[in-house]
């Protein structure tokens, strides 16, 4: 009821504002030029190409799909194409009549990564483009960092610009601008990705060779995205080669991947498959280990072009880790996804996308010692429309509509043997329905003032079908007075929801806006304001994430966090562009932000609203990115002074709240990160990287006393995250290797030595306080996970 | 291996057939028993996965866990209470103590910790039978002339620097011990001695129970705690061994022959087993996928000061004690 009711009015709302911004817009006499723009060399579309009438200042960037449209007043024009790397082409065009024109163009270099010395377009500060707070990654970028292990990994690359951190080594996931892990919408191909990393964070989901491009939106989040509070990662996978057969592929010491991809049904299509596996598992077992640890994951891409207006596309991801601890207990998790998309262009000015989603994230716990094993699962199915209109060359509408089902699986427990005592559990499933509708204009005010405007309404319904507990005085958690502590609220009966009927149902108007004034032609101000609204939440009440964390949607308990983000911004390009500077300064509140009561238990918990409480978190900080985009050096120093908090209220539970109601940090706060990154190409043959990275300590919770107890040691504890962990710096180095070969061959090889952490700095990824089964004593030990990692992996090109 | 895994949860019924006859063991041909499968959850899940990791890790490279300073801050000082009244099956129970302590700083090695001078009572909340605690002049306070009645509330009262903490707590029954003895192919590691204590969980639902278990020569004692929400009204074959070190930091050896364990089954409270199991997850310290560490807070109440809370508990338990000489 509320729900349709909310849905009408923001339909009135967007179309108002369609028709207001349609009329304000004057249609002079003007055609449209349109088409695709591809690489030469394997027909892979480009993102974020430039397509420019050369004397004008019309032009326009690709979107994802390589299309791009523009409209311009009758005449003759000198139509130009630009991408990072790729050699600029220009063609003469007599704009008489509406035309399709689709560019191929070809790469500078022909190097086995394309490693490109001048950074592309999007890495240097774009002046005149609204957008702020975003981050485009270019693949060759990654590719020539040091890395850990022998993988090229997208998520470290990130943390080494500004706003992006992570929990430290042996984590996975990343935080942005002070958020939470689960505040990151993250997306292979539109499809949600819910945990992003193998090996707890040891590497990172996503196999470079199998991704064209990475996008992060910090804040500024478009309208058309929605579900998450902190940012998006937007990650496309590689449509595969449409011209010829390619084999690609990498040979290192913990793990290996090869890439297959080849045109199909007379070039009008093609397909891509990619694999990685690691094998320190065959290692461990060969040499007598009993307990073994393994990844693999599996891009598959194919699309075919049904005609000109009219393309499809079918991706799928499988991506798996494995844990067997000798025989008795065995872990097991992953994602997987598929996605079926069409892209049709209705004319020379209309594109559109449709894309059938269906993502999966599980795991399975095998405790064969106890004979039962442990089931949670995460599927939702999404349907989503996207359309772009390209009005004019001032004025640009993006709107579509999303509807996502979730699946939630928390949990159930099933015996293994008819011996086991174990009774089978099931925890209650939990069903929801996330819809949003969108509408946001890109729009050029004055020649130097362009705005980015938009709207976005979303609503989320948990559905019934199923009982929730009451509880007295309609208090999940009570404040015990007495013994001054959070407890558990006393089930005083059931409520039937029945199926089909929605429990709780919330909406949201999450308006964007975004500005940007050119002060002259190297360099601009841009502000944003954004407001989001997340509903679906990952329950940790762990210093880090895990794998085995389980999501939970809102519903009567647990409302949704509602997040209002402001961004200011300098952008500077220095001698003729060589140099670029980036400072952005920002401030985020997010409400409805849950902490975990003292001793809560999340493991099995089927009433998850025993355990939390409600509150609120801030986050505000200034960051400045400095980028050498050309020469034989480039790369980036990066700064972040920041900080990050959260304060939880006892609200109707009664009591102050956890840390007496006071404002405490949050385990992602980090006052200053400073990154800088390098790359040195000496020759054609041989080329240097180094990363150095200084972090403040994660904030933790340190004993502030001990007492005797029960004949041990027992510690007491500070307030919470009132402590930290010493600062985290290190030195990555890297050396890549292109030996000689013969002018004709096709394989084309590398050497790509890294070494991480090149002074084997023990930082600790955590300190623990006991008392020594020895002596007695008390003492701190800490947990170092890397010292020095040195790598050697073999890169080819077939 | 599967069939390995099967028959290795005969448990005692299958330890006494031959080699031959194990492999063939049909279904549903033994006793059900079985540990609390949360606790298992909470205690093996991340723990052994990190362990794997790091395995995976080492192979490469060197992680490496070393003791180091930390500064930490130092609160004021509490008030401790260790007033655990446990009443040993098949003894009077009359003679019971209560420890007084201060707490310290964390690394503080040297303070006397005794607290002397309190007055302490504990009184019958039925009969108002009052039980008084005298002053060692150590920190322990004694007295002989206790009465444990199963099933009864008893409150404590301390009185010290002028203020008066307060609490309550039921004394509960706790179930015989019917069988004990020593397998290999249970625990995590099925090639080493585990110690097995079989009881039957009492019928009715919410029994708590509080294990510690030391070996001879060892200097700290193992805590472990269980509850019947799974296993309610089950015979339960509860076990415990000592794992194998994983690097030579860990000089903890796993049972061999001629070993002694010593045994205490206790029987608890609801609100002692939320204390003891934040306490046991927190001993040892906390790593990077456990629970962030918080304050423990125990049940003794400071009716003068609220702020001024003492750690520690009041706890009224029966105890099984035993000890086992491994073969």
């Amino acid at each position: 009821m509320i729900l349709k009711k909310n849905f009408k009015k923001a339909l009135a709302i967007c179309s108002w504002l369609f028709f207001l911004l349609l009329s304000s817009t004057a249609l002079a006499q003007s055609y449209t030029l349109n088409g695709t723009i591809t690489d030469k060399s394997n027909g892979e579309t480009l993102f974020g190409a430039s397509v420019f009438l050369k004397g004008t200042t019309i032009g326009v960037i690709t979107n994802e799909y390589g299309f791009y449209s523009i409209t311009a007043p009758e005449g003759n024009y000198t139509l130009t194409i630009s991408y990072l790397g790729y050699s600029e082409i220009s063609q003469e065009v007599a704009l008489t009549a509406n035309q399709k024109l689709d560019f191929e163009i070809a790469a500078v270099s022909t190097q086995l990564e394309e490693v490109v010395v001048t950074a592309e377009e999007p890495e240097r500060a774009i002046l005149k483009k609204p957008e702020m707070s975003t981050v485009k990654l270019n693949i060759a970028t990654v590719k020539q960092m040091p890395v850990v292990l022998g993988e090229v990994d997208i998520l470290k690359s990130l943390q080494m610009l500004p706003g992006v951190t992570n929990n430290g080594e042996g984590t996975g996931g990343f935080h942005v601008r002070g958020g939470a892990q689960d505040q990151n919408l993250v997306l292979l191909d539109e499809a949600i990705i819910y945990n992003t990393s193998h090996m707890f964070g040891f590497f990172s989901v996503f196999n470079a060779d199998a991704i064209k491009d990475v996008k992060l939106y910090k804040g500024g989040i478009p309208a058309r995205f929605g579900g998450r509070v902190s940012s998006v990662l937007d990650v496309r996978q590689k449509d595969g080669n449409n011209k010829k057969f390619a084999l690609t592929g990498g040979l290192g010491i913990i793990s290996s991947r090869l890439t297959a991809e080849a045109p199909l049904f007379n070039d009008k299509g093609s397909f891509l498959i990619a694999g990685r596996r690691s094998y320190a598992d065959l290692i461990l077992k060969a040499a007598g280990e009993k307990n073994s640890a393994s990844f693999y994951d599996l891009n598959l891409k194919t699309n075919y072009a049904l005609n000109a207006n009219n393309k499809l596309f079918l991706s799928g991801y499988f991506g798996r880790d494995n844990f067997d601890i000798g025989g008795s207990f065995g872990a097991s998790y992953g994602n997987s996804s598929g996605n079926l998309r069409w892209n049709h262009i209705f004319n020379e000015r209309l594109f559109s996308n449709l894309s059938v989603i269906v993502s999966k994230y599980d795991y399975k716990l095998d405790l064969s010692v106890a004979q039962f094993d442990w089931l949670s699962s995460i599927n939702n199915y999404n349907l989503k429309y996207d359309l772009k209109y390209y009005f004019s060359d001032k004025f640009k509408l993006d709107f579509g509509a999303s509807g996502i089902y979730y699946d939630f699986d928390p949990g159930q427990i099933r015996p293994t043997s008819e011996t086991s005592a174990v009774n089978p559990l099931k925890l209650d499933r939990k069903k929801a329905f996330e819809s949003g509708v969108y509408l946001s204009a890109e729009h050029k005010l004055t020649s130097k003032l362009t705005a980015q405007y938009g709207l976005r309404y979303s609503a989320f319904s948990r559905l019934g079908g199923q009982a929730l507990t009451d509880y007295a005085n309609n208090q999940p958690v009570v404040y015990n007075p007495i013994l001054g502590i959070y407890e558990r609220g006393t089930a005083v009966g059931e409520t039937n929801y029945e199926k089909g009927k929605a429990i709780e149902t919330f909406g949201n108007f999450e308006p964007r806006i975004a500005l940007a004034y050119e002060l002259n032609a190297v360099s601009s101000i841009k502000a944003g304001f954004s407001r989001a609204a997340q509903y679906i939440h990952l329950l940790s009440n762990t210093s880090s994430a895990t794998p085995l964390d389980v999501w939970t949607p809102s519903g009567k308990f647990v409302q949704p966090q509602l997040s209002n983000q402001y961004a200011l911004g300098y952008f500077r390009n220095f001698s003729e562009k060589v140099y670029s500077l980036e400072v952005e300064a920002y401030y985020k509140t997010t409400d409805n932000r849950i902490d975990y009561i003292d001793g809560s238990d999340l493991i099995g918990q089927n009433t998850i609203e025993t355990e939390i409480l409600n509150g609120e978190s801030r986050a505000y900080g200034l960051e400045f990115l400095l980028r050498k985009n050309e020469g034989k050096l480039t790369g980036w120093v990066a700064y972040t002074l920041s900080k990050s908090e959260q304060r939880t209220p006892g609200g109707a539970a009664g009591g102050l709240g956890i840390n007496n109601g006071n404002w405490y940090n949050t385990p992602y706060d980090r006052t200053h990160d400073i990154s800088i990154s390098g790359a040195y190409r000496l020759n054609d043959k041989l080329s240097f990287g180094a990363n150095l990275v200084f972090q403040t300590g994660r904030p933790v919770t340190y004993p502030n006393g001990q007492y005797e107890y029960e004949g041990i040691s027992v510690a007491s504890y500070a307030d919470r995250n009132s402590d930290r962990l010493p600062a985290y710096h290190r030195l990555d180095l890297s050396l890549n290797y292109k030996p000689n070969r013969k002018p004709n061959s096709r394989l084309k090889g590398e050497w790509v030595l890294g070494i991480y952490n090149a002074y084997s700095r023990k930082n600790a990824a955590s300190i623990s306080f006991g008392q020594n089964v020895e002596t007695g004593a008390n003492e701190a030990t800490r947990t170092a996970i890397f010292g020095i990692v040195p790598s050697l992996t073999y890169n080819f090109k077939f | 291996m599967k069939e390995k895994q099967e028959t290795s949860f005969e448990n005692h019924n299958a330890r006494q057939k031959s080699e031959e006859t194990r492999d063939v063991l049909t279904l549903g041909s033994s006793k059900a028993t079985a540990v609390h499968p949360y606790l298992l959850l909470k205690s093996i899940t991340m723990k052994n996965i990190i362990r794997s990791i790091v395995l995976l890790i080492l192979l490469s490279t060197t992680s490496c866990e070393d003791v180091i300073d930390v500064p930490v801050q130092t609160a004021p000082t509490r008030l401790v209470v260790e007033a655990s009244l446990d009443w040993e099956k098949g003894t009077a129970g009359n003679e019971q103590t209560i420890q007084l302590r201060n707490s310290t700083a964390f690394f503080d090695t040297s303070s006397n910790t005794a607290v002397t001078g309190a007055s302490v009572k504990v009184t019958n909340d039925t009969s108002g039978a009052e039980f008084v605690f005298a002053d060692q002049n150590n920190g322990t306070y004694l007295t002989s002339n206790f009465v444990p009645i199963l099933g009864q509330s008893y409150t404590l009262e301390i009185i010290y620097n002028g203020e008066t903490y307060n609490a309550t707590e039921t004394l509960n029954a706790v179930p015989e011990i019917t069988d004990i003895f020593q397998d290999v192919e249970d625990g995590f590691d099925d090639e080493i001695l585990e110690a097995h204590i079989v009881f039957t969980d009492p019928p009715e639902e919410g029994n708590y129970y509080f294990f510690k278990f030391q070996k001879l020569g060892e200097l700290l004692p193992d805590f472990e705690v269980g509850d019947d929400e799974f296993v309610n009204g089950n015979e339960v074959d509860w076990w415990y061994e000592i794992e194998e070190a994983d690097d030579e930091n860990d000089v903890r050896q796993p049972f061999a022959a001629g070993d002694v364990l010593a045994i205490e089954m206790y029987a608890i409270s609801e609100g002692y087993n939320n204390y003891i199991s934040i306490l046991i997850d927190q001993i040892g310290g906390v790593g990077l996928f456990e629970a962030t560490p918080v304050s423990v807070k125990g049940n003794c109440f400071n009716l003068t000061n609220p702020e001024n809370f003492a750690h520690g508990y009041f706890r009224l338990t029966e105890v099984n004690k035993m000890s086992y000489t491994f073969e």
